[in-house]
């Protein structure tokens, strides 16, 4: 990075979400179309099997026969129907996002140096892209659209997952398991891949509203339903949810109360937050946050605190500086002197020389102000002037 | 990126509705087996149907249903194919923290820094629904100077200098306190651009006679350079002349970086868009670096000896370094104000600490670097 070079691999470690959101979409797509593949053939299936007993046994007549060919009929025209439309408004348009996506990467591979302008362009981009990211995760979504509109990244953003997630967790703020049961349903296979227990928490959590609400028989049915098939892992909770039963939602038994409790709702949220993200390899910090964390860790300095402030170093802003607060100093082992007047660092070739008031600046500056001054220099600190000749070179080992 | 794509290539061939790949299109398959429907139909009306139309049909559904399993299962397989290719390009995965800037304070001073963000950039549409968005409070006199700001690098854009300069002119003191070349600069673009707009140079003599002279004392080698290159007029000789620099189009071009450098300046800011510097050093390798060296750690079951410096130093470009840094090359340490370093006569510098340390009882310091003794008292505190 210092000689300009740019560092792939600490740039890909950013990308990894940016192309999988797309593939995880791709993949929903599939789904949706092989659902609607099985459902329909296999009625097909069962259909033309019918009609060959029935005709064997005599059973239908020639009208029947016909209402259930144009039923079949019907049904495959349907299919064909909707999965040229899922293609076509979900399949092609997740996949031109993904090759979109990799070309965007594959751009900044090509790129050799983090110093020209596509870097520079390539690297505004990434920033809209991240502030988009912390827009939607922040709960600033007309920003994050408008962000996104007016850059025309629209692709290269994942505004539609986000508005998804918040409307699931809008319903769960609103007590509502509905729509995440739906969503754990859509991704179950995944979901036990990473063996996430969501499903069960918003059943049991179903649960407990009916036994919030005294509806036990419905309650014992929902738990013969829903719960049963989970006993294998989660049966001390089944258990435990089965004494609800007997206990009111007023108890101050501590176990039970925990179980009414509705701060178990936000927890849900924060669960299904946390599964929707891992599904999508998303972090559960804004990308933008990282960044910054690692970036301020990079560059923030005591002196960034001291009277040593230079208006140029990020975090030597006011706002900036407060969030730095939060990340750890940078580490040095060997000195790196910085010329005030000039902004170059000092060495062999441009050693550093100090005026008799101990205040130190490059060879480089100071001979280009003796130049221009018939060989005085005046240090800009204190005002003070004195002949080139009497600064003194200083050794930094 | 290659592997990736190339997969993804095969899978859009095979969703597509040509009939690549090993079974006919779902679409195909499906036309086929209305066509088979229709047949039948069309049988059991002439009354021509007999049980085997019937077996036939429950044979030919099966078949289509299988062949339609194939293509879904070949679909299934590219989309694998092309996970892996993803898996294998990215094989980290973001690293999880606890909240990050989740306190009052930094929540606001990060909505704060992204609202400047917007409007330094030029970005005022967005910045307005932001700024609504977020009920923050930006004075409009901040968000008036961005606006200045963005209006007069577009007029310099189009070789409009005025704007740029009735600026300079009010804000002459600080940039003189600066030492700051920007009016001299944009008159000396000013005066090129007459030299080389037509055969006579009056027009930019007269120019420069009127708007140059107060520059004279500090600029006064690259005025007499303005006024000789005339004898190399037209451009195309100019170009070939020891004056090539003054016919370079960066010449107006770095105009508009160094009138930003200087507007923000005199605004307190810096001459870089900080949000861009930070997010670039951290997604340029940091947060990777980081990231290893706490694995590493974890491996070795050491934690961070100092929970608020970073365990290894990260690599900063030059332009990134904004701050001395003075490391004592006797103790390692780096220097504060309660340490400061300081020059022996011999020129080599320590902090503080280790001259206390190395000074013998009479105040004499034998440098660790070569073979001068001085006087501890005679050391010189120097201020990087």
């Amino acid at each position: 990075m210092s000689s300009g070079k740019l560092n792939i691999d600490g740039v890909m470690l950013f990308e990894q979400p940016f192309a999988r959101v797309p593939y995880e979409n791709y993949r929903k797509v599939f789904r949706a179309s092989q659902r609607n593949i099985e459902r329909e053939l296999g009625n097909i299936q069962t259909s033309s099997g019918d009609l060959l007993k029935r005709w064997k046994t005599h059973e239908g007549n020639s009208e029947d026969t016909v209402k259930s060919l144009d039923g079949m009929i019907g049904r495959v025209e349907n299919l064909k129907r909707k999965l040229a439309e899922l293609q076509d408004t979900a399949g092609r348009p997740t996949l031109d996002v993904t090759r979109e996506r990799l070309h965007h990467l594959a751009a900044i591979e090509a790129l050799q140096s983090a110093n020209g302008p596509d870097f520079s362009r390539w690297a505004d981009t990434r920033l809209d892209r991240w502030l988009v990211d912390w827009a939607l995760r922040s709960g600033r979504e007309k920003t994050a659209r408008k962000l996104a509109q007016e850059k025309d990244i629209e692709t290269l953003v994942d505004i539609e997952l986000f508005t998804d997630i918040h409307r699931i967790e809008d319903a769960l703020s609103r007590h509502s398991c509905t729509e995440a049961l739906v969503w754990c349903s859509e991704n179950k296979t995944a979901l036990r891949k990473i063996k996430s227990t969501l499903e069960f928490e918003l059943r049991l959590q179903e649960y407990i509203e009916l036994a919030r609400a005294r509806k036990t028989q419905d309650a014992i049915a929902y738990s013969k339903k829903h719960l049963v098939s989970w006993q294998d892992t989660h049966l001390k909770q089944i258990l435990q949810a089965s004494m609800l039963l007997a206990i009111l939602p007023s108890t101050n038994c501590g176990q039970y109360r925990r179980l009414y409790d509705t701060s178990r709702w936000s927890s849900l949220i924060q669960a299904f937050r946390l599964a929707i993200y891992n599904l999508n390899t998303l972090p559960t910090e804004p990308l933008l946050n990282l960044a910054l964390y690692s970036g301020l860790a990079s560059l923030k300095l005591p002196s960034c605190y001291d009277s040593a402030k230079n208006v140029d170093c990020p975090v030597c802003d006011p706002s900036i500086r407060s969030l730095a607060n939060e990340v750890p100093f940078s580490h040095h082992a060997n000195s790196t002197i910085v010329c005030r007047l000039s902004g170059k660092i000092m060495d062999e070739d441009n050693m550093p020389m100090v005026f008799p008031n101990g205040n130190v600046y490059s060879r480089e500056a100071l001979e280009e102000m003796a130049a221009k001054n018939n060989g005085k220099v005046t240090c800009p600190r204190s005002g003070d002037t004195c002949e080139f000749s009497a600064l003194k070179k200083v050794f930094i080992s | 990126m290659e592997g990736p794509l190339k997969e993804l290539a095969k899978l859009e061939k095979l969703t597509e509705k040509s009939n690549k790949g090993k079974a006919p299109s779902i679409e195909n398959s499906l036309d086929a087996l209305l066509q088979s429907l229709r047949e039948v139909k069309e049988r059991i009306e002439m009354g021509t149907a007999s049980e085997d139309t019937f077996a036939l049909l429950a044979q030919t559904v099966d078949a289509r249903k299988k062949e339609v399993d194939e293509k879904q299962k070949e679909v299934y397989n590219a989309i694998a194919r092309l996970g892996k290719a993803l898996d294998k390009k990215f094989t980290q995965s973001l690293p999880s923290y606890d909240p990050l800037f989740a306190s009052e304070a930094s929540r606001v001073a990060l909505e704060r820094t992204i609202a400047l963000h917007f409007l330094r950039t030029g970005q005022f549409a967005t910045a307005e629904t932001f700024i609504n968005e977020c009920g923050m409070d930006i004075s409009p006199e901040l968000r008036a100077q961005f606006i200045d700001l963005h209006r007069i690098l577009t007029a310099l854009k189009n070789e409009d200098i005025s704007p740029a300069l009735e600026w300079s002119r009010k804000n002459r003191a600080f940039l003189r306190s600066r030492s700051s070349p920007l009016e001299f600069h944009l008159h000396r673009s000013q005066y090129i651009r007459l030299l080389l707009s037509s055969p006579n140079p009056h027009p930019a003599l007269s120019y420069a006679n009127a708007t140059l002279r107060i520059f004279y004392p500090e600029h006064s080698a690259e005025i007499k350079r303005l006024m000789t290159c005339v004898i190399f007029l037209p451009l195309h000789k100019l170009q070939k002349s020891p004056y090539a620099d003054l016919a370079a189009p960066s010449l107006h071009s770095d105009l508009q970086p160094l009138f930003a450098k200087e507007y923000c300046a005199s605004l307190g800011m810096s001459r870089q868009v900080p949000l861009r510097v930070v997010g670039d050093i951290g997604g340029g390798g940091a947060l990777a670096r980081i990231e290893k060296a706490r694995s590493v750690m974890k491996e070795r079951k050491s934690e961070w000896s100092q929970t608020d410096e970073l365990p290894i130093e990260i690599p900063l470009a030059a332009e990134n370094r904004y701050h001395s840094i003075f490391a004592c090359p006797v103790s390692k340490e780096q220097s504060t104000e309660q340490n400061p370093p300081m020059m022996m006569t011999c020129g080599h510098v320590i902090t503080k600490d280790s001259l206390l340390k190395l000074s013998k009882a009479n105040g004499r310091v034998k440098c660790p670097y070569c073979p001068v003794e001085s006087s501890q008292a005679s050391a010189l505190v120097v201020y990087f």
